[in-house]
């Protein structure tokens, strides 16, 4: 056996997915260098600072969704979100309201629907996926209602600076949505992995019953990442109302699927218990750089499509049959 | 000052209009170990989950300390200094053993968690318990006895001045039962107070002061454990007098009818052979860990086989999945069976009837109810299954009568060979014997039995013929008139003492 310390960095990443992290970082890498001997534009400056804004709004989403996914639970109803702060911000601001007034407003309203979700679930008790299904369908519902079942008109001419701001503004050559996502991450990974609250979202997700016999607080702990949750996709919703331009009230469309997607390819398990969040990065980087490489070296939206889906599928079996053989072997050297 | 630090009286607890606690009295002094006995469904856990904090008591009084406590949750609980040892393992098996004890009072600095401290303690409260586990260990990772280790770790880490400890052994093996009887008189020197739950009479003995019986949820009797013989609280237990306890039939042996032959499967399965007669019970000794359960699930095709012939009724025969041992006649009452026996959120007429659908439903695949109804209440007279009613979900019957209920799956079939893997763990002392008396049916019906039990009185009670395990390995046969304690101990560790 080696020394304390070196075992304790093997296991503690072990156990909370640190192996797919790398193998899938690797896996970004290797992408990012095929489409790039394949198609010259893939490697331009001005691609690649576009690949990165492109992954933002998915890593921001995906860090969201991890949280929901650690305790075990899911959250579908971030995509609706999604389109609802879109719609919100955007009619509000059409409307000519000062834009930071108009995201706030629309922060609280998408944390009205994170704490909806996270009391149905951890109050009512009722399944993650068919509380979040429902409020999915209310969400989206919401986001047709703001503007009377219409899309909004161009906010440039209301809040062009709210535009300029997140998503022509750039600091350091990097775009400010990029921005968004690093200091979000930032944050949320110091509360997942060095906090209190952050042990106790693994322990509910591991053992619900144990971390309540311990005396956390599952009720509070569950709340929390849907708030957390809510309060990504909107953001997200945000982001992508500066890019567009105009509220969509179908905007974030399939936005929790990309979410879980990142969070599963990222080694974040949707059983629950394990999973970090350096995972999303590297998650929704294999999720941004397929669709933007994919789209330069020609391929059609269909096949896109069946190539993503078959690598989301790939990389769960992948997870799977790494961590049941490692265990395995694992238990058997020990036994030696 | 009061000498007793808990006092509990005319404690009322009812679920969903069901009494499980009537009229309950429960009394510890500080430096004592209180012995709580009971069948299942007696309310032994119940009671003591109120008195944790797990659920609220309907009526009674509760002090500890001498101070009447209100209603307590398990946090209240835990800073009055009292700790509980479930007895489902109540781990989170994704964090490290660290991490669960400090479990929901993690030390901060600051902000951040001071993993260090909390590492550093741990290893404190391990090294006093004199264990040889690593901190950051993740508890997944861990054998079901190191993980109860855990359990009594972070239990220890809290300075509980009151310990439950609810079937403790279950899952130990002797030596480390040994390390937890120490620690539990280390304890007692200390001034802790200690309630032992546990189904084993014979290790009581070695431990217990004071013993208090419950029977239906009622508070039957409370004294010094010396002055009751094992009979006696048996009788206080059960409400009548259970005079075999490991009750026998003889029949004679018939002909060889299971035989298996150089079964290899994995590290715990090297080279087993052994035989089973038409009317015999074989039993399988060892310590945890030894191959034992591994052996049974090779053999009744769960994990797969690298070697080894398998002969039935002097065919060799082809296992390599659960169902091709049900249709040679051979079946397997698991180890776990609320993980492995039972589909716990079915009827019980409808896990009865699980493994029979191919011979109750028709050949459109339609089953047939009557057939269903025939088969369940034929199950349910037969073993003495006590329930509201077949159509309750199996999760809602006390451990023994989920014994039955796995047992009775396999009984309705002609069953040439069964297989028990831990028959009786968690099992009161009355539905014990019953278990024991179906067993003894089916050996006098001309059934080949294989036992595995941790228990050592229950193997040389119940077996004809013992085979002892170590390592994966056969170290050796006894005979059910030889058999002692000892020489199985010596066979069990044959390894370990030549190291």
């Amino acid at each position: 056996m080696n020394a304390k310390q070196s075992n304790w960095i093997n296991r503690k990443f072990a156990s909370r997915g640190m192996q797919s992290v790398v193998s899938a970082t690797f896996g970004f890498v290797l992408l990012f260098i095929i489409f790039s001997i394949m198609s010259p534009s893939f490697r331009s400056m001005n691609n690649i600072q576009n690949l990165f804004r492109q992954i933002a709004p998915t890593l921001i989403i995906g860090i969201g969704q991890g949280y929901v996914l650690i305790t075990g639970n899911i959250d579908l109803s971030i995509g609706s979100v999604v389109g609802m702060s879109c719609m919100t911000a955007g009619t509000l601001m059409n409307r000519g309201m000062n834009p930071v007034l108009a995201c706030l407003i629309t922060i609280i309203l998408a944390l009205v629907v994170g704490v909806l979700n996270g009391t149905l679930v951890a109050k009512v008790n009722l399944p993650s996926f068919i509380a979040t299904l429902g409020t999915m369908t209310l969400a989206r519902g919401l986001a047709q209602l703001v503007n009377n079942n219409h899309n909004t008109d161009f906010i440039g001419n209301t809040a062009q600076g709210f535009r300029d701001l997140l998503y022509y503004g750039n600091f350091l050559g990097i775009y400010s949505a990029v921005w968004l996502a690093i200091i979000l991450w930032i944050f949320f990974n110091f509360l997942l992995s060095k906090t209190r609250t952050g042990r106790h979202i693994y322990a509910v997700g591991s053992n619900l019953d144990a971390a309540r016999l311990s005396g956390v607080n599952s009720f509070r702990t569950i709340l929390l990442t849907y708030i957390i949750s809510a309060f990504c996709a909107c953001l997200t919703g945000l982001t992508l109302l500066a890019s567009a331009g105009m509220g969509t009230m179908d905007a974030g469309g399939t936005y929790e699927m990309y979410a879980v997607a990142a969070c599963v390819i990222g080694g974040i398990s949707t059983l629950g218990g394990s999973g970090i969040l350096p995972g999303v990065i590297a998650g929704a980087g294999i999720w941004g750089i397929l669709q933007n490489g994919l789209q330069f070296v020609g391929a059609p939206v269909a096949l896109r499509n069946i190539i993503i889906g078959t690598i989301v599928i790939l990389a769960v079996v992948l997870d799977i049959v790494t961590r049941t053989n490692s265990k395995k072997t694992r238990r058997l050297l020990k036994k030696q | 000052m009061d000498e007793y630090i808990v006092r509990m009286e005319n404690i009322n607890k009812s679920f969903a209009g069901v009494m499980a606690l009537q009229d309950a009295k429960f009394s510890l002094k500080s430096g004592e170990v209180m012995a709580l006995l009971g069948e299942n469904g007696a309310g032994k856990s119940t009671l003591m989950k109120i008195l944790s904090g797990v659920y609220s008591r309907d009526s009674g009084s509760m002090s500890v300390f001498g101070e009447e406590t209100g209603d307590l949750d398990t946090k209240k609980a835990q800073e009055l200094g009292i700790a509980i040892i479930h007895q489902e393992l109540n781990m989170c098996r994704h964090l490290t053993v660290a991490e669960n004890i400090f479990l929901g009072r993690e030390q901060n600095k600051g902000i951040v968690l001071n993993n260090k401290e909390m590492i550093q303690k741990t290893s404190d409260v391990l090294a006093a318990l004199k264990v040889d586990l690593d901190p950051n260990t993740v508890v997944g990772e861990l054998s079901v006895s190191k993980q109860q280790i855990v359990e009594i770790a972070k239990a220890l880490s809290i300075h509980a001045k009151i310990l439950i400890m609810d079937e403790p052994t279950s899952a130990l093996s002797s030596k480390e039962i040994d390390d937890l009887f120490r620690i539990i008189g280390q304890l007692k020197a200390e001034g802790c107070g200690i309630v032992y739950i546990s189904h084993r009479l014979e290790e009581l003995g070695h431990i217990a002061d004071r013993v208090t019986v419950l029977r239906d949820g009622q508070f039957v009797m409370e004294g010094d454990f010396k002055d009751f013989t094992m009979d006696q609280l048996i009788a206080k237990m059960v409400g009548r007098d259970i005079t075999d306890k490991f009750p026998r039939v003889s029949c004679k042996k018939g002909k060889k009818i299971f035989e298996v032959k150089n079964l290899n499967a994995g590290h715990l399965v090297r080279n087993i052979n052994l035989e089973i007669s038409e009317g015999e019970i074989v039993g399988i000794a060892g310590l945890m860990g030894a191959g034992r359960t591994e052996t049974t699930r090779a053999i009744f095709g769960i994990e797969p086989k690298e070697s080894g012939e398998i002969i039935l009724n002097g065919r060799t025969i082809q296992i390599n999945k659960p169902f091709d041992a049900i249709k040679a006649g051979i079946v397997l009452v698991p180890e776990d069976r609320k993980k492995d026996g039972l589909c716990t959120k079915l009827s019980v007429s409808e896990n009865l009837a699980l493994p029979n659908l191919d011979w109750i439903s028709g050949f459109t695949g339609k089953v047939n109810k009557k057939k269903e109804k025939e088969l369940t209440d034929k199950s349910i007279l037969n073993l003495n299954i006590k329930m509201p009613g077949a159509e309750v979900n199996a999760e809602n019957l006390s451990g023994g009568n989920q014994q039955k209920v796995v047992i009775g799956k396999w009984l309705a079939r002609d069953s040439k060979v069964v297989i028990f893997d831990e028959p009786t763990r968690g099992i009161d002392v009355g539905s014990k014997v019953e278990i024991y008396n179906l067993i003894n049916t089916l050996k006098q019906n001309g059934v080949g039995v294989l036992i595995v039990s941790s228990e050592l009185p229950e193997v040389m009670g119940i077996s004809d013929r013992i085979i002892v395990m170590c390592d994966g390995r056969i170290t050796g046969e006894i005979m059910q008139e030889d058999a002692t304690e000892d020489k199985i101990l010596a066979y069990a560790t044959e390894f370990e003492t030549k190291i």
